[in-house]
């Protein structure tokens, strides 16, 4: 009963209020019911109620005047049937420019303005419904990446064991070889301390050989010497001419036996050029230099190169499970939904620079003349308290001329594909990036909808 | 950013912050002003020829003959019409001629007959007309006297400090001349010094052809102790004395982070200098336009207050007495003794030989949205939502120079400002009643490719080196040459380039900026023109301080004849000179974001209103570095008082938008932004009453105070017109501040409390962040318009209050101005100009110009009268119709009288368009018989 008591005084109202407060909303209209006086809605004040809208500021909160400009901070309400109503400062009305799309706000200027709120209502609709669209494709796409985002992340984690696994297994390798690889170098040791006898039997013999070469005894051996001793394997007949007994003296006239021991010796021994005369092939003694020592050696040289393979793989190996580990502990966001963009870049040029964004990496720009400028490396989220998601920053890129090091303001929208939008540089040295992606897409966006007063 | 974008000022400018003192010259590293200060006050060897002496009715003439060299000098002499007297000398018979300043004066002064009181072997006496004034030329040495009655006012030459030098063939190559004259010039025995043929600063040579040319001259002042003027430097308002430091000097530089409180030379010259006591005001005006230095002693110098007293009391005082002493490097001797006596008469007296303030759009003198720079249109269209958006004022947005195309001026960068979309959002400007500045220096890229350059080049108005060749410096766009804008011919054609079909992307919403033009040479000495480049017959030495003023005298024509000189043009300029203030407005250049910045553009607004440039302004926020909030709210606060009101910021700092300091600090911006906005119509008449008188709109307090001493070295408080007074706040964490309200028997009323205090007292006011102290002389009446909106121009239509401050004796007397507001009708007598006054309790209205007519939709909302008691009724009276007023007496002390806009409100909608047409009808008529009209309390 009571409720039909109430709309009947609203009809009531509604009847006698035939003259339309210019500037309110409906919910405000029950304060201007016409009557003798008006009292300010902040309860200031009572006025004759023909100065309302009589283009004089009586009230201070500004009540009494909501359609024309003369209080300070008052507000003035456009209907906009066909589009969204709202409230502009009351100083927009009648200052000859048209705010509101009914043009209501323009009731006595020289501005001509038209009624363009169908058309606005038209357009952000479809605005609306395109962006409900892209929402809806974009939160889709999202949902995608987030159910990859789980099976990266998996798969990442799965990556992360096997590197570890495999450094495990490297680590027994490693073991395994450090064992071997200091088994081996105890042997050449051993076999070398074994073979030292033989190493003096290898002196001795490049000093009874320059004995033999060495005829008059004098500690040289000459061209002459070389001439009577040394002939060539081939041709043993063939006595050595002066130029070829010089190149085998290393191309002096005379050697002593420590010269003798870096040339002469070593065309001996090889034997497969000259000989000393009266001889075959290579000196005795030199064919059976201990072969123990050779072999020893070779393997101690085997295991190390072994061992510095297995050490780099696991070098490698950790440096790849560190930088996983770095990346599995970024934020990427409470679905994991970012992790995607983790080593992907994205580029988009701007006349002569081309900018690339590398998630969670780095910001970079390049000129035309191709010298390459970072704009930031990776530093964190900076997005508002409600979703710190819906900003990146990137910091310490290179200093500036006389200034700071650039940085870059990376801003998330939401859109159904990956891609740069824009980059712009409001301050120098400091970059605002628009970076549109699906996982970027909020749900919340959805409840927003078309407020029209049709 | 590309890291190479600042090449060019890295390069050519140093990189620390503070001048490169080492970059510009002391007196001692320029020779004509070693040479001139070596010469000290004595004896002088200059003697007038009486027997040479000539009277005609207007004009005296009299030789002089320095007795050291021979050589003769023409002293001519004229009483000019409003109590000045000029006195000019230039060698009787010279090489070649001198410069002589043109177009700077806006005519021949006219002269006043003088007559030949007596005269003796020792000199004349000369009548200078009325006020018992005379000259008494001395013969031996030759010294003039300025006086009136028993009391000199003003002596020449009285220190012997006199000094022509004569223009001679050079020495060394004299052996191919004739015998006849060698032998002539052999005679003088002319000293020959460094510097006088040839001279070297840093790696830049001057060659000198035509060899020593300076002029110097000394004026003593007895009685004087205070001297104001000779701007531009960054110093306090009164001028120090110069004895054992250098001389102030006068030669536009573009100083790369100027230095504070020193006497280094600026961006501009005005060489005009006043002097002051409680007794009488004069000003000196040394038109020449060569490098000048000024030099200032005092015999009061150095004492003490203290000092000072002991010698009144003593009695054996010497009158106090300041001693000036001009240099010029060329060019003649030509002063105008401006004699006032009070401050307002040398205005005048100045403002009739080189003309007053240029009338300004009045947006104009509304807030000024400026960056170097807003990177493209996009970023403008922000900037302007954010206004919007904040709901701040702002009237104007400015392009630095990377608007252009490569540094080409004229032309848009096409890729940020493509000139189609230029036209486009320049109409969308001109809808929502905002318009835009774009840059033009006067430095014209090397380019064959540019149209300006070709033209100027094929037309041959660049100015020329000294071999003949075009000059070319290195400026913004790299190699860049400079057109001769002291020839006629090529500011004609610069200010045909203004045509809207001429400069693309050009309407008539975009005005000019004239930024290095004192002209800033990056590669050149002092960063400026070498001195034997040459403009025509003439050498840049003679005419340097001219050049910017011709850039702008020529930028400004070009927006007059735009518009087919409809509308009022608005030109920024850097550099200026004696005459400057007909185009435009000034800034105080590259100041920093520092207090110490934030204090001196009162000072440097102060001098430069001082000898006639109003509209003058600093960086808002100041230009280099980076301001504190609390600095930048501080600087908006002041700069909303300040004549020409712009923030402005170099391209290295970060964004200072006014919303971008957190809601507190936007809304103080606004409120200081705001209260500029509701005081335009103060502004805007104030500006008309400068450009009809010369007066300065922001002025020290001993202008309108100028027997009261306390006021003579003021420079942190100032006036706008005489009815309000300003003490910003200026110092960092200020809780309070000390304003002094001049005058006994006056009082001044709080313009935010309406608190009245008495004047002649230093009052102490605490200020939290959102003062700004001002306070409105009682006896005033100002109109303002508190419905502020988003620009000036969307508050034309709109109503006035009257804020009448009543005297202690009940009265109050203001104006109120209405015209267009931007265009040159107001010549063709279409404006309103009222004179309102209150006394016997009636607010009365007279018709100043009765034979003015205007009409506007804008009426008087409401009247508050300040300091009144409450009245039993309020009537209005209109064309002999009596009608009771609406009142309110308000914190018991004010009358608020409320005049609702009656017509449309009585009235039906239906019936509201004839109305609104009527209405203006009604105001023509409302105003043509105000006459009639009065309020009775």
């Amino acid at each position: 009963m009571r409720r039909h008591i109430i709309m009947a005084v609203v009809f009531w109202s509604v009847c006698v209020d035939s003259r339309k407060i210019r500037g309110i909303s409906l919910s405000y209209k029950r304060f201007y019911r016409e009557r003798k006086s008006f009292l300010c809605i902040d309860g200031s004040k009572m006025i004759p109620f023909e100065q309302v809208n009589d283009d004089y500021c009586d009230c201070e909160d500004g009540s009494d005047e909501p359609g024309t400009a003369a209080c300070p901070g008052g507000r003035f309400y456009c209907s906009n049937l066909g589009f969204r109503p709202h409230y502009i400062p009351s100083s927009r009305v009648n200052d000859g420019i048209c705010d509101c799309c009914d043009a209501s706000d323009e009731y006595n200027s020289h501005a001509h303005c038209q009624n363009s709120c169908r058309n606005l209502g038209q357009r952000e609709r479809a605005d609306v419904e395109g962006q409900m669209r892209t929402l809806d494709e974009g939160l889709r796409l999202k949902q995608q990446l987030i159910e990859e985002g789980v099976l990266l992340w998996r798969e990442k984690q799965a990556q992360l064991r096997d590197l570890q696994q495999v450094a495990e297994d490297l680590q027994i390798k490693l073991e395994e070889h450090r064992r071997r690889k200091h088994e081996a170098d105890r042997l050449k040791e051993q076999t070398l301390k074994a073979g030292d006898r033989g190493h003096r039997h290898q002196n001795r013999t490049v000093t009874s050989i320059f004995q033999i070469l060495d005829s008059n005894k004098d500690g040289r051996i000459t061209v002459n010497e070389v001439q009577a001793k040394v002939a060539f394997i081939q041709d043993e007949e063939r006595s050595l001419s002066e130029d070829e007994a010089v190149a085998l003296l290393g191309g002096g006239h005379e050697m002593d036996l420590s010269m003798f021991q870096l040339t002469l010796w070593d065309s001996l021994r090889a034997g497969d050029s000259v000989k000393i005369k009266g001889t075959y092939g290579v000196p005795a003694s030199l064919a059976d230099e201990d072969p123990n020592i050779e072999a020893a050696e070779r393997d101690a040289v085997r295991e190390d190169t072994d061992l510095k393979k297995v050490e780099e793989a696991y070098e490698t190996v950790n440096m790849e499970i560190s930088d996983l580990r770095n990346k599995l502990t970024i934020d990427y966001g409470t679905d994991r939904e970012f992790l995607f963009l983790n080593s992907q870049c994205y580029q988009l040029k701007v006349y002569e620079y081309t900018y690339t964004l590398c998630p969670f990496n780095q910001v970079t720009q390049k000129s035309a003349v191709g010298t390459e400028v970072s704009l930031g490396k990776w530093g964190t989220w900076a997005g508002t308290p409600e979703n710190q998601y819906s900003r990146m920053r990137y910091e310490s890129g290179e200093p500036c001329w006389q200034g700071p090091t650039r940085n870059t303001m990376v801003t998330l929208t939401c859109g159904t594909e990956t891609a740069l939008r824009s980059v712009k540089e409001p301050s120098k040295c400091q970059y605002i990036v628009d970076f549109q992606t699906p996982v970027a897409c909020q749900p919340v966006l959805k409840q927003q909808g078309i407020h029209s007063e049709l | 950013m590309a890291p190479v974008l600042l090449l060019w000022l890295a390069v050519c400018l140093s990189g620390t912050w503070a001048v490169d003192r080492g970059n510009f010259k002391t007196c001692d590293q320029s020779a004509f002003c070693k040479r001139q200060r070596a010469l000290k006050p004595g004896q002088s060897p200059y003697r007038a020829l009486l027997e040479t002496l000539e009277l005609t009715n207007t004009r005296l003439t009299l030789q002089l003959i320095n007795d050291n060299n021979k050589v003769r000098l023409l002293l001519e002499l004229y009483r000019l019409q409003g109590n000045m007297t000029r006195v000019k000398i230039n060698e009787l018979k010279p090489l070649k001629p001198r410069y002589e300043v043109p177009d700077v004066l806006i005519q021949e002064p006219p002269t006043e007959p003088m007559s030949l009181l007596s005269q003796d072997e020792n000199g004349v006496v000369l009548s200078l007309g009325a006020e018992s004034q005379r000259v008494i030329v001395s013969a031996r040495p030759f010294r003039l006297d300025i006086m009136e009655g028993r009391e000199v006012l003003m002596s020449v030459n009285s220190r012997g400090l006199l000094a022509f030098e004569h223009l001679r063939m050079r020495k060394d190559t004299l052996f191919h001349c004739s015998p006849v004259l060698y032998q002539a010039v052999n005679e003088e025995e002319e000293k020959v010094e460094d510097g006088m043929w040839e001279e070297t600063f840093k790696s830049h040579s001057d060659s000198k052809p035509n060899g020593p040319s300076a002029v110097s001259l000394d004026f003593s002042l007895p009685g004087v102790e205070h001297v104001y003027g000779i701007p531009e430097h960054a110093d306090t308002l009164k001028l120090k004395t110069t004895d054992g430091g250098d001389p102030y000097r006068l030669y536009n530089l573009d100083v790369f982070q100027y230095e504070l409180y020193n006497p280094m030379a600026l961006y501009g010259a005005v060489p005009v200098m006043l002097a002051h006591n409680a007794q009488r005001t004069t000003g000196i005006f040394w038109l020449n336009a060569a490098e000048t230095w000024v030099d200032i002693s005092s015999n009061t110098a150095g004492k003490t207050v203290f000092g000072k007293m002991l010698d009144y009391v003593q009695g054996s005082s010497e009158t106090p007495q300041t001693d000036v002493r001009w240099i010029s490097e060329s060019g003649i001797i030509d002063v105008f003794v401006m004699l006032g006596p009070k401050p307002q008469d040398v205005f005048s007296q100045y403002a009739s030989l080189t003309g007053t303030q240029a009338f300004p759009p009045l947006s104009a003198l509304a807030y000024h949205q400026c960056r170097w720079n807003y990177n493209d249109q996009e970023d403008v269209q922000a900037v302007d939502a954010g206004f919007d958006q904040h709901d701040i004022p702002y009237d104007f947005i400015w392009l630095d120079i990377e608007h252009t195309d490569g540094k080409r001026y004229f032309t848009w960068d096409p890729h940020n400002y493509p000139t189609p979309l230029i036209y486009i959002f320049l109409t969308f400007f001109s809808f929502i009643h905002q318009q835009m500045v774009a840059i033009v220096d006067p430095h014209i890229k090397v380019d064959s490719n540019y149209k300006i350059h070709n033209e100027i080049r094929s037309r041959g108005y660049y100015i020329k080196n000294k071999d003949g060749g075009d000059y070319e410096g290195w400026c913004w766009p790299g190699n860049a040459g400079y057109p001769d804008f002291t020839n006629p011919e090529m500011r004609a054609w610069w200010a045909s380039m203004f045509a809207y079909d001429q400069y693309e992307g050009s309407m008539e919403n975009l005005y000019t900026w004239n930024d290095m033009n004192e002209p800033s040479v990056f590669n050149g000495p002092e960063v400026t023109m070498h001195k034997d480049a040459v403009h025509g017959a003439w050498e840049h030495r003679d005419l340097h301080n001219l050049y910017g003023f011709y850039v702008q005298m020529a930028t400004a024509e070009g927006l007059v004849q735009r518009s087919g000189g409809v509308e009022r043009p608005f030109v920024l300029t850097r550099a200026f000179f004696a005459g400057s203030q007909r185009y435009g407005a000034v800034w105080t250049g590259d100041n920093a974001a520092e207090w110490d910045h934030l204090k001196i553009s009162i000072p440097m607004c102060l001098s430069l209103g001082l000898v006639g440039v109003s509209f003058c302004g600093a960086d808002v926020g100041g230009f280099f570095k980076t301001p504190s909030s609390e600095l930048l709210v501080r600087w908006y606060q002041t700069g909303a008082y300040q004549p020409f009101f712009r923030a402005h910021a170099h391209l290295d700092t970060p964004r200072r938008e006014p919303w971008l300091f957190g809601p507190e600090n936007t809304a103080l911006i606004r409120e200081a932004v705001r209260q500029r906005y509701a005081l335009l119509p103060y502004w805007y008449q104030l500006f008309y009453h400068a450009y009809r008188t010369g007066h300065p709109v922001m002025r020290p307090l001993w202008v309108e105070y100028p027997q009261d001493t306390a006021t003579f070295a003021m420079d942190d408080q100032f006036l706008i017109g005489e009815d309000l007074l300003v003490h910003p706040v200026t110092e960092e964490g200020a809780r309070g501040i000390t304003a002094y309200l001049p005058g006994k028997g006056e009082v001044w009323f709080d313009v935010h409390t309406f608190q009245k205090h008495n004047g002649a007292q230093n009052l102490y006011v605490p200020v939290t962040m959102s003062s700004i102290p001002v306070y409105q002389r009682g006896g005033s009446i100002i109109p303002r318009k508190i419905r502020v909106r988003r620009s000036s121009t969307c508050m034309e239509h709109d109503p006035y209050t009257l804020y009448v401050a009543l005297s202690p004796q009940r009265t109050a007397e203001g104006e109120l101005y209405i015209d267009d507001g931007h265009t040159f009708n107001f010549n063709k007598k279409e404006f309103i100009h009222r004179r309102l006054s209150f006394a016997n309790n009636v607010l009365s209205s007279i018709n100043l110009a009765p034979d003015a007519q205007f009409s506007t939709q804008s009426w008087i909302e409401r009247i508050l009268i300040l300091g009144a008691s409450k009245p039993s009724k309020v009537t209005l009276k209109t064309a002999g119709e009596c009608l009771k007023c609406f009142f309110m007496f308000l914190y018991g002390k004010i009358i608020m009288l409320m005049f609702p806009n009656l017509d449309w409100s009585r009235h039906k909608r239906l019936y509201k368009r004839q109305t609104q047409a009527r209405r203006q009808e009604n105001w023509l008529s409302h105003c043509g018989t105000w006459r009639r009209e009065r309020l009775r309390t």
